[in-house]
C-alpha cells in the first residue's frame, strides 16, 4: 500500500478502523495528517486518544480529533476538556445531524441526500482546512 | 496530501471521509479514496452504488514486490487503478482493500 499512497494523485484519503494491528501494518505511517473521529462520550474519546498516540508514534506530523455527532454545549465542553488535558488538537467539530443516518437509510451519499445540511457544511469546512484553502 | 481518517466503527468516520473526498474533488483536485475497513462501506458515502463494488477485485497481497530499492508496485498506479478501482461522482477514484468475506486476507 505504501507505494500506492506515495504515487497517488493530489489527495489520498485512507479510511481505516485504526486498530493497533491496522496501523502497525504500515499503511498509515506515510500520511501527512491523521484525523481521528470521536463521539462525545468517554469510551470513544479514550479510544481516540490511544489512536492519536499510535499516530504520533508512527511519525504522522499532524494528528487531530474530529468531534462528531455533537449535540450541545455540554458535548463541546466535554470534548474540549478531554482534548486539553490530553494535549490533543481538535481538528473539527461536526454537529449531530439526522440527515447523516438518513442518507445511509436512503442508500445515498450524504452529499447527494442532503447537500445543505449542517453536518455536510461542517465537513466541507474541515476539508478546506485540511487542504489549506477555501475552495473545498 | 495523504490523509488517514481513523475511528471506531459507528463513529461516523466513513460518512466523514466519503463526504470530504467528494468535496475536495469538487474543488478541482484529483482524489484517491481507499477503503481500508474490513467491512467496506466507503462506496456508499461516496455515492457509488454498493452493489457495483461486488465484482471489483480487492488489492491483492502480492501487489508489491521486494526490490533492491525497497518495495515497489508490480504494476503502475494507473494499471492498479485500471483493474482495481472505480470512479465515482465528482471523479473520486475508489480502491477497496478487502471484501467482507475476505476480511482475513487483508
Amino acid at each position: 500500500m505504501r507505494s500506492v499512497i506515495e504515487v497517488a494523485e493530489d489527495v489520498c484519503i485512507l479510511d481505516t478502523e485504526a486498530s493497533p494491528e491496522h496501523l502497525a501494518r504500515g499503511t498509515a505511517e506515510y500520511a501527512d495528517a491523521m484525523l481521528i473521529v470521536v463521539e462525545p462520550y468517554y469510551k470513544s474519546l479514550e479510544t481516540g486518544r490511544r489512536m492519536a498516540v499510535l499516530g504520533t508514534d508512527l511519525g504522522i506530523p499532524r494528528v487531530g480529533l474530529v468531534a462528531n455527532k455533537m449535540r450541545d454545549e455540554r458535548d463541546l465542553s466535554a470534548v474540549r476538556e478531554f482534548a486539553r488535558s490530553n494535549h490533543l488538537e481538535i481538528a473539527g467539530v461536526i454537529p449531530f445531524d439526522d440527515e447523516m443516518p438518513g442518507a445511509e437509510r436512503a442508500g445515498l451519499a450524504p452529499l447527494d441526500h442532503a447537500p445543505d445540511t449542517a453536518a455536510v457544511a461542517a465537513i466541507g469546512e474541515l476539508a478546506a482546512r485540511m487542504v489549506g484553502d477555501g475552495r473545498a | 496530501m495523504k490523509l488517514v481518517v481513523a475511528g471506531k466503527g459507528g463513529s461516523g468516520k466513513t460518512s466523514i471521509s466519503g463526504t470530504m473526498a467528494r468535496l475536495i474533488a469538487r474543488s478541482g483536485r484529483d482524489v484517491l479514496a481507499i477503503d481500508g475497513d474490513s467491512n467496506p462501506n466507503l462506496a456508499l458515502t461516496l455515492g457509488i452504488p454498493p452493489d457495483s463494488i461486488g465484482e471489483l477485485p480487492t488489492l491483492p497481497r502480492d501487489l508489491l514486490q521486494r526490490t533492491q530499492d525497497g518495495p515497489k508496485l508490480k504494476q503502475s498506479l494507473e494499471e492498479v487503478c485500471a483493474s482495481h478501482s472505480l470512479r465515482g461522482p465528482d471523479g473520486v477514484t475508489l480502491l477497496v482493500m478487502a471484501h467482507p468475506q475476505h476480511a482475513g486476507a487483508g
